[in-house]
């Protein structure tokens, strides 16, 4: 065998032992991740679009300020927007309080 | 240390394989064990293809000329740098270095996402590893780059004459971290299709690699064009070469994505375009490579053997059925749920900048493909040159540029009339006397000169708006906060990186537009036939040729310089030395350009022809305005993609913030 081979042998050896490990050892998780909850993807949903409509009264603001609409439409567009922040905040606290309550509720079952 | 090389090569595509099996098996089953495994292979693949890359640049450094790739790319006499760059010098070696490049890229994306976005990253990561081993499935079975000689020769052919330039050591790289960097978006893009995960959770994760990417290419394009300008002696930097337009495609068409990704981010909307966009300037990097690799187009920018063509064919074929058919399965998930709130809006102003891009990427497309058509149902290979790409692209890159002043003036949702007349006022009246200024100095005898001076009133108005922009901001933020003027602008700056790095990139590319149409109109050139002492005018200069001088370099290269005496009111201020460079075994000698470079105008000159019996020379002298306006704005466009992409301590605040509240209420994933 000469000491190319034998570097070979050894690469290989490393890289099976790296990939082996995690297979042969014990992990306290066994899910990668849990099934798909509508009510999670829901509220992770509403929280970006919670951002992107608070930042977009920001910008709606800039914009008036440095007078690239008019002030009816800056009104008409701000209480809109408002409008859509206020739902969306209603919609994120009630889906946080349910889900809240549905955690107890498990978690007193459970105990 | 080639075997070695070679094995890591093999090493890396059974490590791939093993990747894209157990990502998608440890996705499917929803497996930690598995999942941990497999998130072993993007180090593991990234390190044998680094060993195999360490094992090519060692075997150039030590003249090892058992391998016919070292031998058909370098020699004994070359220098270290031009070593270190034969490296992508050629098909093999450059298809390593972009396999390199690619598992680069997986590995930060691996350790970026290390225990997150757990529902998307596996996939995203098995794409990525698919893509990985195509390129090592052709490094190991087509185009091996440790390919030995029976034989070793004692030296090398050496490197192409035309590749030993600085420029050679930059720009390749610099494309190829654009070109590459594409697969990541793409990558997402293909994992959010297949898991459903359909909202802009994968435009916001991959926001920062398109726009590095773009910043690369981008880059990459110009580095390219101030190469062929030094280096291939024909006073040009950009031919519309089919190679050339395979790198400008896909920019086309991820600048259309970078602004309408922004619509999607904010009002949830154009997700079918979006998505088409990401995976089209995907689609578009791997037919640049086709173009360079199958040999089907001639170019000085293809591979001498452009064999590879089937192969990449066949790759172009999967990925676009597969992104079609997944498209089309995922539409009724992909709707949009806002729409336009008015047509007088930015949104509509992005919308038609992406279609103005796409008309661009289209026309360059169907220039670049022509040929080919024409021959495969006529028979006859129709040439498409300039002339077609600049009566198409420049009308339409015209309204591009306006479009790029027009925007920021348009408030976001809603404008009216009234604020838009207003908001015009004032760059349309500055662009209107400048425009009257400029009356009197510039050309107007063709279409190409009245072409250029609408283009230089359109850059005068877009400048004027993005200052206009600035000051307002600056304004605004001085009445709110208090501030001092310079400290308002650069707190406007800081706190909008990406909005006000944006304006900055389109300041650059308003310079660019500059400096293409003063170059490209109105340039001046003479060619002489010239003895010892003659002299000549052009463009307020004096040259006078004053002597041949024939210089050998070293063992393989031998100079012959032409000195010209430059005179400015009849006072000298350059010494011009334009030369042709002869390499041992090369047919063709190397033309080497000398050039004064300044703000204003290049003199560009060239050693045509020489006669060294009587030492008459040849001399071709261009004189151009405004090139240097090109490269300034190249430079303009990296510091504004610098700021854009600076991390932002507010956004990753907030997506702490999220993601706190988020894991509040859901348990971790526990069994």
């Amino acid at each position: 065998m000469t000491g190319a081979n034998f570097l070979q042998l050894i690469l290989v050896v490393l890289i099976l032992v790296a990939l082996g490990i995690p297979l042969f050892s014990r992990i306290p998780r066994k899910r990668l991740f849990k099934p798909l909850d509508p009510a999670e993807e829901e509220f992770k949903h509403l929280l970006v679009r919670k951002e992107e409509v608070l930042l977009s009264i920001k910008e709606l603001e800039f914009d008036f300020k440095t007078d690239k609409i008019s002030k009816a439409d800056y009104a008409a567009l701000h209480s809109k927007l408002e409008q859509e922040a206020m739902d969306l905040l209603e919609k994120i606290d009630d889906l946080e309080k349910r889900l809240k309550k549905k955690k107890k509720t498990s978690a007193a079952g459970t105990a | 240390m080639n075997d070695i090389g070679e094995f890591a090569l093999l090493l890396a595509l059974a490590t791939a394989l093993y990747g894209v099996v157990s990502y998608v098996i440890a996705f499917r089953s929803n497996r930690v064990d598995l999942y941990l495994s497999a998130d072993k292979t993007p180090i593991i693949v990234w390190a044998c293809v680094m060993v195999s890359s360490i094992a090519l640049w060692r075997a150039f450094m030590a003249n090892d000329f058992s391998l016919q790739y070292v031998w058909a790319y370098s020699n004994i006499d070359l220098d270290f740098f031009y070593k270190f760059a034969s490296f992508w010098g050629g098909q093999k070696g450059s298809l390593l270095f972009w396999t390199l490049i690619l598992t680069t890229y997986m590995m930060v994306v691996h350790v970026q996402n290390r225990k997150q976005n757990l529902r998307l990253v596996p996939i995203a990561l098995a794409v990525m590893m698919v893509i990985t081993l195509f390129f090592l499935v052709l490094l190991n079975f087509s185009t091996n780059p440790f390919e030995r000689i029976p034989l070793p020769p004692e030296d090398g052919r050496g490197l192409n004459p035309l590749l030993q330039n600085y420029w050679m050591v930059i720009h390749p790289p610099t494309l190829y971290l654009g070109y590459v960097g594409f697969t990541v978006p793409f990558a997402f893009a293909i994992a959010a299709l297949l898991t459903k995960n359909l909202d802009d959770g994968w435009i916001r994760l991959t926001r920062k690699w398109t726009l590095v990417s773009w910043f690369f290419l981008c880059m990459g394009n110009l580095f390219g064009a101030q190469w062929a300008y030094i280096e291939l002696g024909w006073g040009g930097y950009w031919a519309w070469d089919p190679v050339e337009n395979a790198a400008f495609m896909p920019l086309l068409i991820a600048t259309a994505y970078l602004h309408s990704g922004m619509i999607q981010e904010k009002k949830d909307m154009m997700k079918v375009w979006n998505m088409s966009l990401v995976l089209l300037t995907f689609i578009m990097t791997i037919f640049g490579t086709f173009i360079t690799r199958s040999g089907l187009i001639q170019s000085v920018h293809t591979f001498d053997e452009a064999t590879l063509g089937y192969y990449f064919l066949a790759f172009l074929g999967v990925i676009v059925a597969f992104s079609v058919t997944l498209i089309l399965i995922r539409l009724p998930l992909l709707k949009g749920k806002n729409e336009l709130d008015s047509f007088l809006s930015r949104e509509s102003i992005f919308l038609l900048n992406n279609l103005v891009l796409l008309g661009i990427a289209f026309a360059t497309f169907w220039g670049t493909i022509f040929p080919i058509v024409s021959e495969a149902f006529r028979g006859v290979k129709i040439t498409v040159g300039p002339p077609f790409y600049n009566q198409v692209n420049v009308p339409i890159g015209m309204v591009l540029l306006a479009l790029i002043g027009i925007g920021p003036v348009i408030a976001w949702r809603k404008s009216s009339w009234s604020n838009l007349k207003r908001n015009f006022t004032k760059p349309v009246s500055v662009a209107a006397v400048g425009g009257a200024l400029l009356f009197p100095f510039v050309p107007l005898t063709d279409k190409s000169e009245i072409f250029t001076y609408i283009t230089f009133i359109l850059c005068i108005f877009v400048t004027t708006s993005m200052v206009i922009e600035f000051m307002k901001g600056t304004g605004a933020r001085m009445q709110a906060h208090g501030e001092a003027a310079v400290t308002a602008l650069s707190g406007l700056v800081w706190k909008n990186k990406s909005r006000y790095g944006g304006y900055i990139v389109h300041l650059g590319v308003v310079l660019l537009f500059a400096g293409i149409a003063g170059s490209q109109s109105y340039s001046t050139e003479v060619e002489k036939n010239l003895n010892i002492g003659d002299r000549f005018q052009l463009g307020g200069y004096d040259f006078i040729y004053e002597k041949l001088l024939v210089k050998k370099q070293n063992s393989t290269k031998t100079r012959v310089i032409a000195q010209l005496g430059i005179e400015r009111d009849g006072r000298r201020i350059w010494t011009g030395m334009p030369e042709k460079e002869f390499y041992k075994g090369q047919n063709q000698p190397v033309t080497e350009v000398d050039l004064i470079s300044t703000l204003k105008e290049d003199v560009y000159m060239i050693l045509a022809d020489f006669n060294p019996e009587t030492s008459a020379a040849t001399i071709k002298v261009y004189v151009k305005p405004m090139v240097k306006w090109m490269w300034l704005g190249g430079w303009v466009i990296a510091f504004g993609t610098m700021i854009a992409v600076w991390p932002d301590r507010l956004e990753a605040r907030r997506r702490t913030e999220r993601l706190k509240r988020q894991e509040a209420i859901f348990m971790p994933a526990q069994e």
